[in-house]
């Protein structure tokens, strides 16, 4: 039977590897589903919430942008789906209290930086991004 | 007396013996490291490798779109040479090569012309840049033990704005890499254009069908992913780094502990000669003494 291997690496530690019916992630094009014998592909990972369907239920994880790349894997019949991510987290490893106090440094941090009007352009870039990587994660752990 | 000179002796083999506590506490403490730093690059080849495959597959997809990042430039104007060294000494030779071939390769490309701008990885090389006339641009530090992904972006973003500004048409690695437990060497690397990794790096299934959908296409793909390659092979390069930092240090400490060792004995038995001496010279100067004594009677 034509299995599915996913794995979720960073940078630090493949974070998860096993097997799994279904991988749902989205990329610039739009959400995308990777099922068994799923054509090879490869392409990126946006900011987003990647599921991954075991026979044991669903996990999800949040992925603070990536890659992927679907192609055979090393067994005869087994598909194989890598997520590279810069930084992912197990949805349910979310510490939701830091998330939400760094979405406000990063929320106080832009409105001073705009209300003094000497905007710093590469600390802007910083601090938006860690609002969007505060906002993902609360995002995740509230579903 | 000869009692002075047994003194300052065994003052010797005490500082001899407290410095060899030390080294034999930092060999202790490097070796300790090896095998935790062993374990990050163990944990970091699963995404380096996917990065590579990832890389590999955009450049066979679309060799044309890929020819703008991958291609060797045919004419270099200015450089950007990044040197990975620790931030600690008492390491062997492992600062001091990585800092050669770093200069080595600066004045080769000086002499080819081109202007370079170095940046650099440890507390070490600021100094011994500046010393031999070379400017630094940028240097960080405090990291060389234990780096962290967020190092590599810093790092990264520094090498990427110029390369993506076209201020420089090339950046160069060198750093020291851990081939294995026994064998680190220090390598130069083009880091961007991006060096197409070699097939034999990357395991790539045999049995692909030949066609590959991208998503994006691979010339918008390429955009992100070269930051995100260039961050993972600094990262990879700051992880072995640390690794060969830690083995030349267990090395280099180890060679101490014996040196002191060695030194500590040989001390030793030149103090207990000299005590002897001394003794006997007491001897016979009683002897003496009493010889005279006696024939004076």
């Amino acid at each position: 039977m034509a299995t599915l291997r996913v794995e979720i690496v960073t940078p630090e530690a493949p974070l998860w590897v096993g097997e799994a019916k279904a991988l749902v992630a989205r990329s610039t094009d739009g959400w995308f589903t990777v099922l068994p014998q799923h054509t090879d592909m490869v392409g990126d990972v946006v900011p987003s919430i990647v599921r991954v369907d075991t026979n044991e239920g669903s996990l999800s994880f949040a992925v603070h942008g990536g890659f992927f790349q679907v192609g055979p894997g090393v067994d005869e019949g087994v598909t194989q789906a890598t997520v590279l991510a810069g930084i992912a987290e197990n949805v349910n490893d979310i510490d939701v209290a830091r998330a939400q106090i760094a979405k406000e440094m990063a929320e106080a941090h832009i409105t001073a930086d705009t209300r003094n009007e000497q905007v710093d352009g590469a600390a802007q870039l910083l601090a938006r991004a860690d609002l969007e990587r505060a906002e993902l994660r609360l995002n995740a752990s509230n579903r | 007396m000869a009692g002075g000179q047994e003194r300052i002796l065994r003052r010797r083999i005490k500082s001899v013996q407290s410095t060899r506590k030390i080294t034999k506490a930092m060999e202790l403490i490097a070796a300790s490291q090896i095998s935790r730093s062993q374990a990050r690059i163990i944990a970091n080849r699963p995404y380096r490798n996917g990065m590579r495959r990832i890389i590999l597959e955009a450049a066979l997809g679309d060799p044309y779109a890929a020819a703008q990042l991958l291609m060797p430039p045919d004419h270099v104007d200015s450089a950007i040479v990044l040197v990975i060294t620790g931030d600690r000494g008492l390491s062997g030779a492992y600062n001091s090569s990585a800092l050669r071939a770093g200069e080595r390769l600066a004045r080769k490309l000086e002499g080819e012309g081109a202007s370079v701008r170095l940046v650099t990885v440890g507390k070490k090389a600021g100094a011994f840049y500046r010393f031999r006339g070379l400017d630094v641009e940028a240097g960080f530090a405090n990291m060389s033990d234990r780096p962290t992904w967020a190092d590599a972006r810093r790092i990264a973003s520094s090498l990427a704005g110029p390369f993506l500004l076209g201020e420089v048409q090339q950046v160069m690695l060198v750093s020291t890499r851990f081939l294995s437990a026994a064998t680190q060497a220090v390598e130069v690397e083009q880091l961007l254009p991006l060096a197409m990794p070699a097939l034999s790096e990357v395991e790539v299934p045999t049995t692909t069908k030949g066609y590959t959908e991208f998503e994006p296409e691979v010339k918008q793909l390429l955009e992100t992913l070269a930051p995100k390659a260039l961050e993972s092979e600094i990262f990879s390069a700051l992880l072995e780094g640390a690794a060969s930092f830690h083995v030349s240090q267990q090395r280099a400490m180890a060679a101490a502990t014996d040196n002191a060792d060695e030194l500590g004995q040989s001390l030793s038995r030149i103090m207990n000669r000299a005590r002897q001496d001394s003794i006997t010279t007491e001897i016979m100067e009683i002897v003496g003494g009493a010889e005279a004594l006696r024939s004076g009677k």
